[in-house]
């Protein structure tokens, strides 16, 4: 008898807990995926393959308009313009040419226009031994200071390459130090990143509560270099575009 | 023991019968156990996305005729038109003789920017929502080589961040590939041209290759891929970048549909400092073989764990 009342004891249990389970499950009690916040898309605009700013050549190739670089139509023929320095040394951009930022070679030794541009004949460019080279042909120029950097240039491992690495099937599509680099300011301008990857579930951190957080925090102090994750970077992508624009858009 | 015999002869002892009583009470347990195992097989009502009869049965991509295969692009075709309501265009392009891919990227020029993270998703079809990502741009301090200190989930508000340097690590086409020789059915191999190739419609997504790769280079989709119908690439490679399924692994390969036709992989062509470069190392003009010949330091990532890859990190100036 004793025995009896034991097994249906376990017997009524048992089938109590399976009919919990099968009501668990049915109702997904403990598996109630939390959907993140929907990833943003990437603006397809903001990957194609151009370069960070617009040269002179491309504008030629573009037949963009070209009268910022008419210089004689300010200038007078014949007559090099001069050149006025502060007590630092320093070149006094003139007003009329205010998006020129001098920033080319560090210790401000490169601060004399015509290190490069040819005060004879503005439309040209001057190597210091002579040559005297046209405008939208200046790689020669730049790499007669920067030797080593022009020889990986002209092997190709300087620089931005696109097209066809397979010169059978198509053309290969290189680009000129100016395409990339700001002749008057050559570091490449640091820009706003792209977001960095979404998790498939909120991470602990953006998941825990305040409370939880108290407690995690007091125990398990998070360290300095990996920072809570914001609400991702939504917010961020306009500014993004308009710095973007901006920087392509700018002659030089 | 004194007992009843009649009780005795129809209890839980006896053979020959049982006792309405103790019927009921296994059976209840019995049914209750049966909807409980059903209840749990509940979430399998919701399982979609079954592979057709046709992809079901098809043959190793090794051994379909070129009419076999010609009939799988199409079967392709028509599946990726029904879901996306575009016709696209599925390529089965093989590795060219006299080449070998490698890949050259100088972290003196990476600014860490993620152009060539998202240029990849746009390129090769992969799922946006969950994300799925090919390469992933690691933040090291300077002076280190150590992946513990690595972070990629850096956000600031410009890059490049002083003191730190950018190293974009994705499949590295190991010439000694640990993921190939875990895969139980072989469904991924590397080709002749280096490229480690995967076979989607043969992978049974076990994930052995993930859990080998020493880069983490190898991405799962754990759930059905999605890509919005305006943002599909129908430039499509069998081994390349036609869409998945739900339970296969996925990963970089070099862009099967561009370089297999001559072009640059897309995160090179986007990359706005020039740090990438690719190309065929058996072409002794070739960017790659330059770089490999004249540059001072290149390191094959974690080395030492002899998979000799074909991704090769260097510095210069």
């Amino acid at each position: 008898m004793n025995d009896q009342a034991k097994t249906s004891a376990v017997l009524f249990s048992l089938s109590l807990m399976f009919l919990a389970l099968s009501l668990a499950f049915a109702r997904h009690l403990w598996e109630h995926p939390q959907p993140g916040p929907p990833v943003p898309l990437v603006d397809p605009a903001l990957l194609a393959p151009t370069t960070i700013r617009t040269s002179y050549p491309q504008l030629i190739r573009l037949k963009a308009d070209l009268s910022d670089f008419d210089c004689y139509g300010c200038h007078e023929k014949g007559k090099p313009p001069t050149l006025r320095f502060d007590t630092n040394q320093n070149i006094i951009v003139p007003k009329e040419h205010s998006d020129v930022v001098m920033g080319h070679g560090r210790h401000n030794r490169n601060n004399n226009c015509f290190n490069c541009h040819d005060e004879h004949n503005l439309l040209l460019l001057q190597v210091r031994d002579g040559r005297e080279i046209k405008l939208e042909e200046s790689p020669p120029l730049c790499g007669s200071c920067h030797g080593p950097t022009y020889r990986d240039w002209e092997a190709g491992a300087h620089g931005r390459t696109g097209g066809y690495w397979n010169r059978a099937a198509g053309e290969l599509k290189r680009q000129i130090c100016v395409d990339c680099h700001n002749p008057h300011s050559p570091k490449i301008p640091s820009r706003t990143p792209f977001p960095p990857p979404h998790p498939l579930r909120p991470t602990q951190e953006q998941a825990r509560t305040p409370h939880a957080s108290r407690l995690l925090s007091s125990s398990f102090p998070p360290p300095s270099s990996s920072p809570v994750l914001p609400e991702f970077s939504i917010t961020r992508t306009t500014p993004r575009t308009s710095e973007q624009a901006h920087v392509t858009l700018s002659p030089f | 023991m004194p007992a009843n015999p009649s009780q005795s002869n129809a209890g839980p002892g006896s053979n020959d019968s049982i006792s309405r009583r103790s019927f009921l009470r296994t059976s209840a347990v019995f049914a209750s156990g049966l909807a409980a195992l059903a209840a749990s097989l509940e979430p399998l009502r919701h399982l979609k996305d079954f592979p057709s009869t046709e992809q079901f049965l098809q043959k190793y991509y090794k051994e379909l005729s070129p009419a076999e295969m010609a009939k799988v692009l199409k079967r392709i075709e028509d599946e990726v038109e029904r879901q996306y309501g575009l016709r696209p265009q599925v390529k089965d392009l093989r590795p060219m003789d006299g080449v070998e891919f490698v890949y050259a990227l100088n972290l003196t020029r990476c600014i860490g920017c993620r152009k060539c993270v998202h240029a990849c998703v746009a390129e090769n079809n992969q799922s946006r929502e969950p994300e799925i990502q090919y390469i992933r741009v690691l933040r090291l301090p300077h002076g280190s080589m150590d992946m513990e200190k690595a972070e990629h989930n850096y956000n600031p508000e410009s890059v490049p961040e002083k003191g730190f340097f950018y190293m974009p690590v994705q499949c590295q086409h190991c010439k000694n590939p640990p993921c190939v020789k875990v895969c139980p059915v072989h469904a991924t191999w590397q080709e002749t041209d280096g490229i480690t190739v995967i076979d989607y419609d043969w992978c049974i997504g076990c994930r052995y290759c993930e859990a080998a790769c020493p880069y983490w280079a190898r991405r799962f989709n754990f759930t059905k891929p999605s890509i919005p119908k305006d943002r599909v690439n129908l430039n499509m490679a069998y081994l390349g970048d036609r869409p998945r399924r739900q339970g296969v692994m996925e990963k970089c390969h070099f862009c099967i549909q561009r370089t297999r036709a001559g072009r640059y992989p897309a995160c090179l062509e986007v990359c706005p400092v020039g740090a990438r470069k690719f190309g065929n190392i058996l072409d002794p003009n070739s960017e790659v073989s330059y770089i490999l010949r004249t540059k001072r330091v290149f390191i094959q990532l974690k080395e030492e764990l002899g998979t000799s890859p074909r991704f090769f990190y260097y510095f210069d100036v």
